[in-house]
């Protein structure tokens, strides 16, 4: 119908290359291509040229696209199915889906799992820590106490030291009587402002029983003067214990008496006794 | 994860290994053609999911219409891209994306992609989109419409206002200067 060149020419080839013709007009083109060999060449040539051109203008999908959809093609029901495309591809495009969120769900078990676990070694650790620490309170508490007790004693054997210096201060041995020979005990006595402290870390008496106590006996001119109860306990704070004030005194006893003490001395109760020395 | 090792065959091999459902012959026309044709689709369609679903279903319509293929009629890669041309315009149309992307006009889309999308280049052909935006408007203008944004000729012809003749004509035009950078 038309020469070659001419046709060529017309523009017509590049509109068949670019999928932009009808029925008719394609098989006509074919019709010329298989007529004319020029023909066919210069189609190949428009398809070279515009394929080139595709390259030169692509854009790549996201990696990881490449897995995804040739996984869908490598699965056998993709082979055996050749007709309609439009269903099973949803149905295809649904199935990734339900696999990836599938994945994304084991992926969040996964995660939970190591989180319980994280939880529970944080928490056994924040137990351990707790106890460490009521343990180091207690400790703490144990130190304190025995600072202030080592204070307090501290303080009380200076205490002792210096009543030795100073000459106001006397110091009377009481001994066991009769009745206690193993006892004995010693009285810090001044004269000048009549203190009259005992020391505990010198005392040895029997222990007494909780309707009892002992008390402190000064003998001024013949007659017995009460200078307040006291017990023996083996656990007390302090060593120095501040007694009733005398001024005058000969001689010191302790008598073991009623809870709180009695008027007069029961003489039979007499533990210790012990001059004064001038 | 690209594919550490890309697979390439040549057109014959390729073909025969398509029509015989080997799994190696997607994975080659994947590495291959899968950055032109996803440039291709993702000119016409903006929305990056829809794109890739089209990509894929491009590669199950190729994958199934293999046996109906007519090397004699063409060559496979432009066969390729008519088909991901053609399922794109397809999708754009739909009812569904219709409803999806209210609004959506196909000549924006085309320029937001450009401005939003890295072009990778093709090694063999660096320098030809400065060559090609050179010259355009004037050669590929109507090229670019029907080839990469989904127009028909006669779409394109009445777009730019011009007759069809001169459409054929510029189209024509666009691959002669195509033709002659590559050679």
């Amino acid at each position: 119908m038309e020469q070659p060149k001419a046709y060529i020419e017309s523009g017509i080839l590049e509109l068949y290359v670019l999928g932009q013709l009808k029925g008719q007009e394609i098989n006509e083109v074919e019709a010329m291509a298989f007529k004319y060999p020029e023909v066919l060449q210069e189609i190949r040539a428009i398809e070279i040229a515009l394929e080139r051109y595709a390259l030169s203008e692509a854009i790549q999908p996201r990696a990881g696209l490449d897995n995804e959809i040739i996984s869908v093609l490598d699965t056998p029901a993709q082979h055996s199915d050749t007709s309609g495309q439009d269903l099973p591809t949803i149905q295809r495009t649904a199935n990734a889906k339900i696999r990836n969120l599938v994945y994304a769900l084991a992926a969040c078990i996964a995660l939970l799992l190591v989180a319980t676990i994280a939880l529970i070694s944080a928490n056994s650790r924040l137990t351990e820590a707790k106890q460490q620490i009521s343990a180091l309170n207690l400790q703490n508490r144990k130190f304190v106490a025995t600072v202030g007790f080592m204070k307090q004693t501290n303080s009380d054997l200076e205490k002792i030291a210096a009543m030795v210096d100073d000459p106001n201060w006397a110091i009377v041995k009481l001994a066991g009587t009769k009745a206690q020979p193993s006892s004995k005990m010693m009285v810090y006595w001044n004269k000048k402002n009549k203190n009259v402290i005992l020391d505990k870390s010198k005392m040895v008496l029997p222990v007494n029983d909780t309707g009892h106590q002992y008390q402190l006996w000064a003998l001024v001119n013949g007659k017995p003067v009460d200078l307040g109860v006291f017990d023996m306990k083996s656990d007390s704070t302090s060593i120095l214990l501040q007694m009733k004030e005398i001024r005058l005194a000969q001689a010191f006893a302790v008598t073991l008496e009623k809870r709180g003490g009695s008027p007069s001395p029961t003489m039979d109760q007499m533990v210790v006794m012990g001059g004064v020395t001038i | 994860m690209a594919t550490t090792k890309r697979i390439t065959l040549t057109e014959e091999d390729l073909i025969k290994a398509l029509k015989n459902q080997e799994t190696i012959a997607i994975q080659a026309l994947y590495d291959m053609y899968s950055g032109a044709l996803f440039g291709v689709i993702s000119r016409i369609i903006q929305h990056t999911e829809v794109a890739e679903d089209t990509l894929q279903e491009t590669f199950i319509k190729i994958w199934n219409s293999a046996e109906h293929y007519d090397s004699s009629k063409g060559r496979l890669f432009t066969w390729m891209i008519n088909v991901a041309r053609n399922l794109s315009i397809d999708k754009l149309r739909s009812k569904d994306f219709r409803n999806a992307n209210k609004n959506q006009d196909i000549e924006n889309n085309v320029d937001f992609i450009d401005a939003e999308k890295k072009i990778s280049f093709n090694s063999d052909v660096v320098g030809l989109r400065d060559m090609v935006n050179a010259l355009k408007p004037e050669f590929f203008d109507v090229l670019d419409l029907v080839y990469f944004k989904g127009y028909t000729h006669v779409e394109a012809a009445e777009s730019l206002d011009i007759p069809l003749g001169t459409v054929k004509t510029r189209i024509r035009m666009a691959v002669m200067e195509l033709r002659k950078q590559f050679n």
